[in-house]
């Protein structure tokens, strides 16, 4: 049985168009990222499973039943927000507590409850302190007690590591992922971050405009974007772009000699104006059989101790390659370089719509697309 | 538009600063130059009254054109006050008009001179032996009477003729035609006065035969004359329902105005509000049972001369004063100000005489018994309108009523408890004075005090203005009245008593502990009315701002800006408003019950009704408040919290009183406590909507230091002393409520 079902869902504030049909089927036990840019409609997207909002159209199942109408707090669900919203005037231990106290649980079930929630948290020594006495990680972890204090249904997260810095992020990834495993129970994770979106989801729900660009999971996203904007909006740096013609297996373009793999052009491919895209992973400075090249000039370099970001003129784009720090070594700013490309590196949009013209071989190239 | 520059604004600067040096020396020279008055004249007339005024100080300049007159008009609620503040220190006039009833304190008091010996005796002559008589003070003519105010008896003409009667001569007459007038149902009423203001009942009591001073020359209210007169307007209002409840004198013009009263007792001064009436003006009728007239208090305004006007000056006031009294002026005032002169040969004058309405008054007012000017007589106010006001309720038995009265003008006439020495609080003042300035000597030097201070001296400038302002505006008036309260305050003079007032006050001995008046029972009055009123303005403002919040209650800003309109309307214009409200005959509230088939509420005759009436009003001002100060608490919550309760799990009720509730409790408690305290300090509404009433049983501590102030002989040092209990109280409140918010705090 599905754990969370969109169907058709849309949201409008007047002439405002929020969510513009988001239907999508989360597995029991899934991990569902939903991100985008900020004003994607994500939040929104997320308030409404959670029954803060109401669709203007469309319903919501959770667990096979239809809550579109139903008030949050009978949903089954338990969310952690961005602030993390604990109630300043309660300790951990009764902010913890408040939801089962609320529906009427017996003391001795609820301090099990928390006692157990604290236990998997690590939140034992803190249960009599105040949040405002607790650093941003711990009352994320409160936070997270809370939700799980109640055993839901379904998870929902808001953002909830935007708040921490960059160190504490990374280590709050890993805990999310371990609770993940040993809880096994459906979660739906918002955050413009791709980074935790690549790292977390089971599947990445990429919006765009509250719209849908891309659904599946993160290789895939990744590897066969669907559409221009997924392919700018996963990896960093992001993947270079250039208009191009497409000649046969062939592209043309100033400073460019570039072949792509006929097996993975779509059959809306055709011989014309195209933009092209190499991801910056892509390049490499020693060519081998069958690779195409770009030819460029150095700009600046950025030297981050492991890698090295070159950014780059090709043509009159501005691009980015990113090499081990050993492969850039002897590059200097100012120089010509010739930069080889596998063709099974290279990807297609169409100028115009931004859709896709390669796919993953087999089938016969077609990939999910909204 | 970008910041101007620096140059520029100094430039507006010291344009502004010139301007301003520039008004002070024009206002500094105007005031150095102004020719100084040979006498001045202080009056508190307004109208045709100060026109009538100024034209007879325009003709004396004719005829005396070396002295110089000035005439100041006075405010009249001020103008008694003003008068013993400013003569003693010079600052006051030469000559003033007022009526005479406070020679006897006056005299004693050194603020007026007599007049007796140095007046023309043609002139005295000329003035009618009442009125010189009503002057006279321990064998000493103290005053020029110059005219006089009494009431008479107004009829309705058209209404009268339509009866086929005329104007009555008797009590009897008057009644039976005020009897067939008379339908309540219809609003229309026999004879309308305010039957409850001691003032329109004298003349009944002299008309019974009985008189307002004993033997001893004190004054008195007993006798089987005053009960006669009890009895006889106890009929008027409860056997004949010829009068509404509640006759203020705005529902005496209201009905007569209106056509809807045949009768109705008033001054000279109601003729200017009658407009499209056809009326007539006669003497108050003999009472039948005696034969006896009812004769009126008679209120002789009379020119005085200051107690403390410069020899040199003396002359010139005297002439101003003479001719103020004479017959020319006295024809002009007439004629121009419609006052009735006390001068006789003025008053024969065929421009008075034949005024059909100076001289009904006139005569009314010739047979007139002139208001006693023994000093103790302000006292027999509170009392005397208190007889009246129990009589006509009729909830108490006669000898009761008339006992309570007698204990209360005793109380009243009590002399001040005797002086004590002030040497024992001399010596702890200055002990408590030394040690205070030493330790803060020891203190500024360990500290470095004023090291500091020059290191910092703009900002001690800065909060220059801001605690000099304070010091005058607080301080020195907070520690003045509280040094008064040492004090026990008779005629003028202030004798040291040290804790007298409050041992008084506290031990509660004039009045039994749990009687109206008594300090406890104003106490526990004044707490119930602090607790009930906060109460209901935190509950329904915080009811409202929840309402308010919501984002799909439309129109929302229309509603918070009319909901503070009861904040912002000043509050003694709605305790006025809710007052008439809450009128027995004609208040929108009994007509509302009324609709709903409930029987009319007397508000104002018992403790629980009228306690009500305050209540409402008061709450009615008082929501707004909280409601704005929860709207901005409510706000300062984050949403999150909010829907993060939600999805918890928490019902609303659920969510506001653990979430909510707990987290407005840090700006609601200030609120509270200040919202007490103005409560408990609220003297506009109990004094203007129930008055203190029933006998005193609504006043709280501040009314009652009012009118022991202001009401009962001037008591500053008992009034002082309540003062300083209340401020007692307040500060214990206050220290117990603050420590709990700190708790809260963060």
């Amino acid at each position: 049985m599905a754990g969370l079902q969109l169907r058709h869902i849309r949201k409008s504030f007047g002439e405002t168009h929020v969510v513009r049909d988001v239907d999508v089927e989360v597995a029991e036990g899934e991990f569902l990222v939903l991100v985008g840019a900020s004003g994607c409609g994500k939040s929104t997207l997320l308030r409404m499973i959670a029954g803060l909002e109401v669709p203007t159209e469309g319903r919501i199942l959770i667990g096979g039943r239809d809550v579109t109408d139903v008030r949050p707090r009978d949903r089954d669900i338990a969310m952690v927000f961005q602030s993390y919203a604990l109630y300043p005037h309660m300790t951990v231990r009764e902010n913890m507590a408040f939801g089962l106290r609320v529906r009427g649980a017996a003391d001795a079930d609820v301090a099990r409850a928390v006692d157990d929630a604290a236990d998997a948290l690590e939140l034992t020594p803190l249960l009599d302190r105040y949040p405002r006495q607790l650093s941003g990680g711990q009352r994320q972890r409160v936070a997270m007690g809370r939700a799980i204090v109640r055993r839901p249904r379904v998870f929902l997260f808001d953002e909830p590591l935007s708040n921490l810095d960059a160190a504490l992020r990374a280590q709050m990834r890993v805990e999310l992922k371990k609770l993940h495993q040993k809880l096994g129970v459906t979660m739906i994770y918002v955050t413009h971050d791709q980074v935790e979106a690549m790292t977390l989801a089971d599947r990445i729900l990429l919006l765009q405009g509250g719209r849908v660009q891309q659904c599946g999971p993160p290789r895939e996203l990744y590897d066969w974007p669907a559409n221009r904007y997924t392919a700018s909006f996963l990896g960093s740096p992001g993947m270079n772009f250039l208009p191009a013609r497409l000649d046969g297996d062939e592209l043309q373009a100033i400073g460019v000699d570039l072949r792509v793999d006929a097996a993975l052009l779509t059959p809306e491919a055709q011989n014309g104006p195209v933009v092209l895209g190499v991801r910056p992973h892509d390049f490499r400075r020693k060519g081998q059989a069958g690779d195409g090249f770009v030819a460029a000039r150095v700009d600046v370099l950025e030297p981050m101790g492991w890698e090295t970001h070159v950014h780059l003129s090709v043509a009159n784009a501005s691009w980015v390659a990113r090499f081990d720090a050993t492969d850039a070594w002897g590059l200097e700013p100012g120089q010509n370089v010739r930069l080889f490309v596998a063709p099974s590196a290279i990807r297609l949009f169409d100028p115009a719509t931004g859709q896709a013209l390669c796919g993953p071989p087999g089938d016969d190239g077609a990939q999910q697309a909204s | 538009m970008s910041m101007p520059s620096g140059a520029a604004l100094r430039r507006v600067a010291s344009f502004a600063a010139a301007l301003v040096l520039g008004w002070f020396c024009l206002l500094i020279a105007s005031c150095v130059s102004r020719v100084e008055p040979d006498v001045v004249v202080w009056h508190s007339y307004r109208g045709a009254e100060a026109s009538a005024i100024q034209h007879v100080v325009d003709s004396f300049h004719q005829l005396h054109p070396d002295i110089l007159v000035e005439v100041v008009p006075i405010p009249y609620q001020a103008y008694s006050s003003k008068l013993a503040s400013a003569i003693p220190r010079g600052n006051g006039p030469d000559v003033f008009l007022f009526a005479q009833e406070r020679i006897g304190a006056w005299s004693a008091s050194g603020l007026i001179q007599p007049v007796g010996q140095d007046v023309n005796d043609n002139l005295l002559a000329e003035i009618a032996p009442p009125m010189l008589e009503a002057c006279t003070w321990e064998g000493e003519l103290w005053g020029l009477p110059v005219a006089f105010k009494n009431v008479a008896l107004f009829y309705n003409r058209t209404a009268l003729s339509e009866l086929g009667g005329s104007p009555p001569t008797n009590t009897g007459e008057m009644i039976g035609l005020a009897r067939r007038f008379n339908d309540p149902a219809a609003g229309r009423f026999g004879l309308v006065y305010q039957i409850s203001d001691f003032y329109f009942h004298a003349p009944w009591i002299f008309g019974f035969g009985g008189a307002l001073v004993g033997d001893d020359g004190l004054p008195r209210l007993s006798g089987e004359e005053l009960s006669a007169s009890l009895d006889f307007v106890n009929s008027l209002q409860n056997d004949w329902s010829l009068l509404p409840r509640d006759s203020g004198y705005n529902v005496v013009k209201d009905r007569f105005a209106t056509g809807n009263a045949l009768f109705v007792i008033q001054g000279p001064w109601f003729l200017g509000e009658l407009t499209g009436v056809d009326f007539g003006v006669v003497p108050l009728p003999v009472v039948s049972e005696t034969g006896l007239p009812a004769r009126p208090l008679l209120t002789v305004e009379s020119a005085f001369l200051s107690g403390h006007t410069l020899p040199g000056r003396r002359a010139d006031a005297l002439a101003v004063m003479e001719y103020l009294a004479g017959y020319d002026a006295s024809v002009l005032r007439a004629v121009e100000g419609r006052q009735n002169p006390a001068n006789t040969r003025a008053l024969q004058d065929p421009r008075v005489a034949l005024d059909p309405e100076l001289s009904p008054f006139a005569q009314a007012g010739l047979q007139g018994v002139a208001m006693p000017n023994h000093p103790a007589m302000q006292v027999i106010w509170e009392p005397a309108n208190r007889i009246l006001e129990q009589t006509l309720r009729g909830d108490r038995p006669r000898q009761e009523i008339l006992d309570d009265a007698a204990r209360d003008l005793a109380i009243a006439l009590t002399p001040p408890p005797p002086p004590t020495s002030p040497m024992p609080w001399v010596l702890l003042m200055g002990a408590l004075l030394l040690s205070f300035a030493v330790w803060s000597v020891i203190r500024a030097r360990r500290v470095g005090l004023v090291a500091r201070m020059v290191e910092q001296k703009w900002a001690y400038l800065y909060i220059a203005p801001a605690a000099i302002a304070s010091g005058l505006l607080i301080f020195v008036p907070f520690f003045t009245g509280a040094a008064i309260s040492f004090f026990a305050h008779e005629n003028g003079e202030f004798t040291f008593v040290g804790l007298s007032n409050f041992v008084r006050i506290l031990t509660s001995s004039d009045f039994g502990f749990w009687e109206p008046r008594s300090f406890w029972f104003t106490l526990a009055v004044t707490v119930l009315w602090t607790l009930l009123n906060v109460t209901l303005h935190v509950c329904i403002g915080l009811a409202l701002a929840l309402l308010l919040r919501d984002p799909w209650v439309r129109l929302r800003g229309a509603y918070r800006v009319l909901l503070i309109v009861p904040w912002a309307v000043p509050n003694y214009i709605t305790a006025l408003i809710w007052k008439s409200l809450f009128n027995f005959n004609f208040g929108a509230i009994n007509h509302l019950l009324g609709v709903f088939g409930v029987p009319a509420v007397d508000w104002f005759s018992q403790f629980s009704t009228a306690f009500t009436a305050n209540l409402v009003t008061n709450t009615w001002l008082g929501f707004p408040f909280m409601m704005v100060v929860s709207l901005g608490a409510l706000q300062a919550i984050p949403r999150d919290l909010e829907d993060a309760a939600e999805v918890d799990g928490a019902s609303k009720w659920q969510r506001f009183r653990h979430i909510t509730f707990p987290l407005l409790k840090p700006a609601l408690i200030p609120a509270i406590v200040l919202g007490s305290v103005w409560t408990f300090n609220m003297f506009n509404i109990i004094y203007l909507v129930s008055e203190g009433g029933p006998d005193s049983s609504t006043d709280i501590l501040i009314t009652e230091a009012y009118r022991w102030a202001f009401q009962r002989q001037e008591q500053y040092g008992y009034a002082a002393a309540y003062g300083v209990l209340i401020f007692g109280v307040l500060l214990l409140y206050t220290r117990l409520t603050t420590p709990k918010k700190s708790a809260e705090d963060a």
